[in-house]
């Protein structure tokens, strides 16, 4: 389609030409996105510096890595939050990213102007979420999608015309609709228009921005199976946004999750789905219910709490706050179960700030005298087996942890649970390894950098008090890029 | 612009709205009467007959004082003067005909109405525009500066400015008496041009602050974001868009503004920055000395002014019901 | 054949808990009635967790909405009963009002206004989709919460025919509380309660979080708390209208863990709304599909979801791609759903303009059928096969429907699939 600088061609074409163009089919990525960051600044206004506020700044995105190969339909997955629309919208260069790299065809996205960037917007689309706001309610069905034939001056009139139509039909609509406004089309319509807008350009890439999850079920089925019938057709290349990991798994090829701004794991999607490396995207898949009737007896372990705020992620490992699987220090020889429950402890303690208050009302002595009922308070409620699990060296740091407690001085505890139970998963952040299937967690294969990170901060810990890359640090940071 | 479903809607409030129907009764009352004011008008307005002075209109008595010569002396007369057809809403203090001059005063009321509402929204919606859909620093700047007009009383501002200005106007043949269909009506029609520019220059910023409010949540809509990365410019963003959909409210606030910029225009006419002696407000002020005498002289255009302004909101309230996007949405209730 | 006209029966059980029998809402819009439930019968058991599952536009919550007599203008109760089962409510009519009482099962929907409303909170309580709308933001959440305890405990503390008039939470004791500060409508032991139920719904340090505002809470605490809210009543039917559809995976299997381990907890029964199958199949003894304002389809999970009858239920599921298996094509159901206005709406099966089984036969407005135990389907299949030569023809529907976007989008739909296939 690049080669094409005769504009009236382009609108010609008719659809069956199918592309031959022999280099997109090796193995160079159509789009390689590398260290993609995209930070938003509270406290940013006039005021708030004549005030002296800091900026606190919000990681949208905190360096993306990874590559859409030509034909392939590339899934990125996460919860509401995690960054997966910002990443897309950035890399279209429809936001100003705050770092990192985007290449479409060996080309970089972020330094493109001009005609560069006018053919990039010829041959990498979106298609949007929502079937209500992202048509213009006050434009027919035909002219939506002609307009990015006329924003690109292809074709005559009559030619767009033609196209827009030809378009409408093969997504599904009638061509006596072209001249309907999108309030007279139901929601699955409205998808397909969208969806012809994005195609009238001929375009190798379309980014399809959870295009299904506004929909019924049935409807949608509907909308999947037109898009996986283009994609064949068109040879288009996807990156298909989506929360919905059902939906996931039916239209991908690949498939990228995504945690708190971050990549976790990338993988092919049976290897994801069968066989998850990450913690995470195992327990994504265990959540989502299965329309079975086994469903109901199997056994959910749903992930504690909830995501944390962006505006203060937690140090080394995103996920480490609700991983179930989170690395104990060699020294420490607990179960895994009562190893979390500390870990929890610790979170709430330090990031979340545990109400003591409550604690000794609930034991029952709100005047703060009885010492060992709060503490009897705390192994109950706190954990699932306590008497069990913890015994010698374990029991006697956690006896002291409570006993601070008990006195007040929630900073001490913090300091002698940390003392003994920090993880590598607070003090190093895991990142994806070059592989086929890579995964950032300190469970799995790491690259050497962070092997080395871990392996000083093991001898680090040795010694010293560890935690030394405890939290705080990371909104530092972010303070002072932010100038 | 104006879809079917808009014609449908505004229709049907129209029916089931006796006030919309009044509205736009009075406001063709109104038009009719500035449009073929040298047809309709029964004398020339600006034609003073000491003789006739202070005639009440038809249906109504008052006393009148005149000097007169009685046994040789003069003598101060008390006499009972009734309304006639020759003018039915009596006559001034210096004998001019009021259906006449309230007629002609329909005419500058809404042309500068009508003008200076186009020029306060042009601009304002301009402006609006820039700074919701770019925001940031122009969206800062641009606002303040907006806030800051906010901050002044309209009319002392509007004084001020006619003050800054100074008074223009412009005079404009009148088609009817060119094509010597209305003889001996005035041959030009005195436009007052600082006047208008001045309500438009008050008035912008309420266009300004409804068009940015709009182009700020309309940036955020999808189909702006598709046109973005279609790459489309900003400027065809704004035209193809942002402006047709942020037309509704903008057409009811410029309606409304009509009202507002007519009540403005009269308030500057009183305070005798008007610029052409033909204007409502005009009128009030001279009948202001005459109001134990001869009350008509400043109630008629007094009324005048009512009527056009209760005319002008119910249609707006018309138009703002008609184009409610609830209305637009889909089938009510579920 | 059978008779198509037999009544719709709900069959009754010792364990039912709310017979909901023939209900109709309708709506009365400018573009005319809505009949968003046409006659909807189904049981919902003690302790038993009902699911209705359907697509938007269904009439599902209004269901929901329906058996909590929340519907509002312009939508109105039009007929049908609700029964339900309570031993003194039944006695305490049983005199003044015999023609509402059946055993001891009450028709609420006969019941004067007041008495209904004092249902709300210790019988029926409900829980919505969007938790965020269902707080008052300018009050704390501790206080939204210890005020539905206080209603009650005021409730319990007066016999049921007092307690219907206005249970002091009138304005006047508002008004009251406002000016003399020891009349404080929320006592303490209620604040008290309020964060006990707080916590019972795994909202960790509950003291703390009640003193905080819903905006400081997340969607998935929210909805916890919403929860926690609906239980101040101990109530025997807990109405959840999505509870987790705009919540993320993850906090929807907290979500839907947490009602589980309530349901385990206190005996009450469900009635959950979803369009989500998963959910369903997670949560539900027993299902009713709604389509068209209709119950197509109800009986227990495994009936419903191993041997659908309805051809509806069976292009439901499957239009669902599935999680465990790489993703053949899907199957999708042509068409969308009608939007249930009385004049749009021909007097047939409504789902045959999209139905791969249309026959003459669903010309007429198939009745209930019974398929065996407690399975139960509108339509003509249950009686026999699908029979070719009494297919309807193709396009049969085409501009007999009002909503003629949302009818062509299926028959287009598939046209453009096909001419895709056949390219290749």
């Amino acid at each position: 389609m690049t080669d094409h600088d005769e504009p009236h061609d382009d609108a010609r074409r008719t659809d069956d030409t199918r592309r031959t163009d022999d280099t997109r089919r090796t193995d160079e990525p159509l789009v390689s996105v590398r260290g993609l960051e995209k930070y938003y600044y509270e406290q940013d206004t006039l005021i708030d510096r004549l005030l002296r506020n800091d900026p606190v700044s919000i990681k949208a995105v905190d360096g993306v890595d990874f590559d859409v190969y030509p034909g392939e339909t590339l899934g990125v997955v996460g919860e509401s939050g995690c960054g997966k629309s910002t990443t897309a919208e950035t890399l279209m260069r429809l936001r100003e990213p705050t770092g990192g790299s985007v290449t479409f065809d060996g080309e970089e996205v972020f330094e493109m102007d001009g005609d560069r960037l006018s053919e990039f917007r010829k041959r990498a689309q979106v298609m949007f979420q929502d079937p209500f706001s992202s048509l213009d309610p006050r434009m027919t069905a035909g002219q939506i999608v002609r307009e990015p034939l006329e924003i690109h001056g292809v074709g005559t009139r009559e030619e767009r015309r033609e196209r827009a139509a030809d378009l409408l039909e093969r997504v599904g609509l009638s061509a006596d609709q072209t001249d309907r406004y999108p309030h007279e089309f139901s929601g699955g319509q409205r998808q397909r228009i969208g969806f012809a807008r994005a195609l009238a350009l001929e375009p190798e890439f379309i980014v399809l921005d959870e295009p299904v999850s506004a929909l019924d079920v049935s409807v949608q089925a509907q909308v999947l199976n037109l898009l996986s019938d283009m994609q064949a057709e068109f040879d288009l290349t996807y990156l298909f946004i989506a929360h919905d990991l059902s939906v996931v798994r039916h239209i991908c090829d690949r498939v990228a999750v995504m945690y708190l701004g971050e990549v976790v794991e990338v993988g092919p999607v049976d290897e994801i789905f069968e066989n998850p490396d990450h913690p995470y995207t195992e327990a994504l898949l265990e959540s989502v219910p299965r329309a079975d009737t086994d469903e109901r007896d199997r056994e959910v372990t749903a992930l504690r709490g909830d995501v944390p705020s962006p505006r203060n992620p937690p140090s080394g490992c995103s996920f480490r706050t609700r991983c179930p699987k989170v690395i104990p220090p060699d020294e420490v020889d607990l179960p895994q179960k009562s190893y979390t429950d500390v870990t929890t402890l610790r979170n709430r303690i330090e990031r979340e700030g545990l109400d003591l208050e409550f604690v000794w009302e609930f034991a029952g002595d709100p005047d703060r005298e009885d010492t060992a009922a709060f503490k009897e308070t705390m192994r109950e409620e706190m954990f699932d087996s306590f008497d069990a699990d913890f015994a010698g060296e374990d029991a006697a740091v956690m006896d002291e942890a409570f006993d601070a407690l008990a006195a007040g001085e929630v900073e001490t505890a913090a300091e002698i649970l940390r003392e003994r139970y920090a993880s590598v998963c607070e003090a190093v952040n895991p990142e994806l390894p070059d592989s086929t299937h890579p995964a950032a967690c300190h469970l799995r294969d790491q690259p050497a950098d962070v092997r080395e990170a871990v392996a000083a901060w093991e001898a680090d810990d040795g010694a010293a008090a560890g935690g030394a890359v405890g939290d705080g640090a990371p909104a530092e940071d972010a303070g002072s890029s932010a100038d | 612009m104006i879809s079917d479903r808009l014609k449908r809607n505004l229709k049907k409030e129209f029916r089931n709205s006796l006030l919309a129907k009044v509205g736009v009764f009075l406001m063709l009352l109104v038009v009719l009467s500035a449009t073929f004011a040298p047809l309709l008008a029964p004398h020339n307005p600006t034609q003073t007959n000491p003789e006739q002075a202070q005639l009440p209109p038809l249906g109504f008595e008052s006393e009148r004082e005149t000097s007169e010569f009685v046994d040789g002396e003069v003598q101060t007369v008390s006499r009972s003067v009734e309304g006639s057809m020759e003018h039915p809403m009596g006559t001034d203090a210096v004998g001019r005909d009021m259906a006449s001059r309230i007629l002609y005063g329909a005419r500058t009321s809404l042309l500068v109405g009508l003008i200076g509402s186009a020029v306060a929204a042009i601009t304002g919606v301009t402006v609006g525009l820039t700074a919701g859909y770019y925001g940031g620093r122009i969206d800062d700047g641009l606002m303040r500066f907006a806030d800051v007009m906010l901050a002044f009383p309209s009319l002392v501002l509007a004084v001020a400015l006619v003050g800054l200005l100074g008074p223009l106007t412009v005079p404009i043949p009148d088609p009817f008496v060119t094509a010597g269909l209305a003889d001996g009506m005035p041959e030009t029609f005195v436009f007052p041009v600082t006047v208008t520019l001045v309500v438009a220059l008050v008035n912008w910023v309420w266009f300004a602050r409804i068009a940015r409010g709009e182009a700020l949540s309309l940036r955020q809509e999808e189909y702006v974001k598709a046109a973005r990365s279609m790459g489309a410019s900003d400027g065809r963003i704004i035209l193809r868009h942002v402006l047709p959909n942020s037309f509704t409210p903008i057409l009811v606030l410029a309606t409304i503004q009509v009202a507002a910029i007519i009540l403005l225009e009269s308030a500057l006419s009183f305070l005798g920055f008007s610029g052409t002696n033909l204007s409502w407000g005009f009128d009030i002020a001279q009948g202001r000395n005459y109001l134990a005498t001869s009350w008509w002289i400043a109630s008629i255009p007094g009324l005048a002014i009512v009527a056009a302004v209760i005319g002008i909101n119910l249609i707006g309230d018309w138009l703002r019901d008609a184009l409610d996007p609830g209305i637009e949405g889909e089938s009510g209730g579920m | 054949m059978v008779d198509d006209d037999i009544p719709s029966t709900v069959a009754t059980s010792e364990e039912d808990l709310l017979r909901v029998e023939d209900l109709e809402t309708r709506f009365f819009t400018e573009e005319g009635q809505v009949n968003a439930v046409d006659g909807v019968s189904f049981a919902v058991r003690e302790s038993d967790v009902f699911g209705i599952v359907g697509e938007s536009g269904s009439g599902k919550s209004v269901t929901a909405l329906s058996l909590l007599d929340l519907v509002e203008s312009p939508g109105r109760i039009t007929g049908g009963h609700i029964w339900y089962r309570n031993a003194d409510l039944a006695e305490e009519h049983r005199e003044r009002t015999p023609e509402a009482v059946d055993g001891d099962f009450v028709d609420v929907l006969q019941l004067s206004e007041g008495q209904r409303r004092a249902l709300r909170g210790p019988s029926f309580s409900m829980i919505f989709q969007d938790a965020m709308s269902a707080f008052n933001p300018s009050l704390t959440v501790g206080e939204q919460i210890a005020e539905a305890v206080e209603v009650q405990r005021r409730a319990e503390a007066n016999p049921r025919s007092v307690r219907s008039k206005t249970q002091g939470y009138g304005l006047g004791s508002y008004l009251s509380g406002l000016v003399l500060p020891q009349r404080d409508f929320v006592n303490r032991q209620s604040k008290l309660e309020a964060i006990e139920l707080l916590e019972k719904v795994g909202i960790p340090d509950p003291a703390e979080r009640a003193d905080e505002y819903p905006s400081q809470f997340s969607g998935g605490m929210l909805q916890r708390a919403m929860i926690a809210m609906a239980l101040a009543g101990e109530p025997d039917v807990l109405v959840a209208d999505e509870p987790t559809t705009a919540l993320d995976v993850t906090i929807q299997a907290q979500i839907l863990n947490l009602l589980k381990d309530l349901q385990a907890e206190t005996d009450m029964s469900i009635v959950l709304i979803t369009h989500n199958l998963g959910v369903v199949a997670r949560m539900c003894d027993r299902v009713g599909v709604m389509y068209a304002g209709e119950i197509v389809e109800r009986g227990t999970l495994e009936d419903v979801f191993d041997d659908p009858v309805h051809p509806y239920t069976q292009g439901l599921l499957g239009s669902v791609p599935d999680l465990d298996r790489p993703g053949d094509r899907l199957h999708p159901i042509k068409g969308n759903v009608p939007d249930l206005i009385d004049s749009h709406m021909d007097d047939r099966c409504y789902f045959a303009d999209r139905c791969p089984k249309a026959m003459e036969r669903c010309l007429d407005p198939p009745g209930e059928r019974q398929v065996g135990g407690e399975h139960a389907a509108r339509c003509v299949l249950v009686d026999g096969e699908y029979d070719e030569s009494e297919a309807l023809a193709d396009g049969y529907f085409e501009g007999s429907t009002a909503g003629d976007a949302a009818a062509s989008e299926g028959s287009t739909a598939d046209a453009a699939a096909e001419e895709a296939t056949s390219d290749d």
